[in-house]
């Protein structure tokens, strides 16, 4: 039996790394602190695997295919696309296959029919928070594609059964495995729209509040409200649901928010309380 | 509704060989994409607003900043363009 062994979130925005030597000190103090305390989370928990949820910023896709959900089944993974990520010290990347595959039989027992990929190409909201969180060497990775990018989106309720699946998965995967979870994107953000460089600070928080408190039915209703005037980016926030699903809506503990203006991002970090008893 | 050409040419770019090519001579390379010619016309009047009415987000601010928009340029356009999330589809 496979173990679950962590539930973590992490904010990706390429400017974290593009525009990293224009930042201002308090900037960059706050996402290296909340990198760092993220990483050690993650070490602690030891995975032997590490499923990723992330959008795919077209590098995988495009209009004429684009999955709602795509799991990497393959035994590799490229490294990142984009130039200004050339110094990402991975140019590949050990998967999971039978995880990954075990993940898609459990998601179509349970009625969801995710599309597969041999060989996924991992663009930065995959490897900003591997990198800055500093895991190395990294641990197989199970990458998950949820597309947060282009409409229609995967509904927010099936996002957090999307993550029950993957806790599922997890929990009847018939080998001795540590994994854990990592969901990447938001908070709010706008980027190529009239909006962009917002960010909606009081979304973001009343976002976090909901999360802590591990309401889900709460949790939803805010977010079927709220997300679609958060700016596009927030739209990631999906892969926090997911995540959220995952811990069976166990309330998380935020690691850091701060709201970075020169990154676009509301930038936040969480991990699941996966060992809290549920009331 | 997405334009599916221009979208097309936009995702190509992100090839960095292509997009030299494009930033050293942008009229063969649209030549090669059937683009509608107000939407050529817009390409090449780097027209923020009209484009961002036919392309995701996401590629029309990756399309400017490759081209050598200065993001401040961009910002300032794509704010003047309207109505945020008009093509914004909510689900529940």
């Amino acid at each position: 039996m496979a173990e679950l062994v962590g539930i973590f979130a992490s904010s990706h925005g390429p400017l974290i790394v593009r525009n990293w030597g224009n930042l201002a000190p308090a900037a960059k103090d706050s996402l290296n602190s909340a990198f760092s305390e993220l990483g050690r989370r993650i070490k602690a928990a030891r995975p032997d695997v590490l499923v990723v949820i992330s959008p795919d910023h077209w590098v995988n896709f495009f209009i004429d295919n684009l999955p709602a959900i795509c799991v990497g089944v393959g035994e590799v993974h490229d490294g990142p696309p984009e130039p200004w990520l050339k110094e990402f010290p991975h140019r590949t990347m050990a998967g999971h296959p039978q995880l990954g595959e075990h993940i898609v039989r459990t998601a179509v027992e349970r009625d969801f029919e995710p599309s597969i990929s041999y060989r996924l190409a991992l663009d930065h909201g995959f490897c900003i928070p591997l990198w800055k969180a500093g895991l190395d060497p990294l641990p197989p990775i199970v990458p998950v594609v949820l597309n947060d990018l282009e409409p229609p989106f995967p509904s927010v309720r099936r996002c957090f059964g999307w993550g029950s699946v993957l806790a599922e998965a997890v929990a009847s995967y018939p080998g001795n495995l540590r994994v854990a979870i990592l969901a990447t994107g938001g908070l709010s953000h706008s980027i190529g729209e009239p909006t962009m460089g917002e960010i909606d600070e009081a979304f973001d928080r009343a976002c976090i509040r909901h999360f802590e408190s591990g309401d889900t039915r709460a949790l939803i209703d805010f977010l079927n409200e709220r997300l679609p005037g958060a700016g596009n980016g927030a739209s990631e926030i999906r892969n926090w649901v997911a995540a959220h699903g995952a811990a069976r809506g166990r309330g998380f503990e935020l690691i850091r928010y701060d709201p970075i203006p020169d990154v676009y991002v509301g930038c936040g970090f969480a991990s699941w309380n996966i060992n809290q008893r549920q009331g | 509704m997405r334009d599916y050409w221009l979208s097309k040419l936009f995702f190509d770019l992100q090839s960095p060989p292509l997009a030299e090519e494009y930033r050293a001579d942008r009229k063969t390379v649209l030549d090669r994409y059937p683009l509608k010619p107000e939407v050529r016309a817009a390409v090449e009047a780097d027209d923020v607003a009209a484009l961002s009415r036919l392309v995701n987000p996401y590629l029309l601010r990756f399309y400017f900043h490759m081209a050598g928009m200065p993001e401040d340029d961009f910002v300032r356009k794509i704010r003047a363009a309207g109505v945020p999330g008009a093509a914004r589809v909510r689900h529940g």
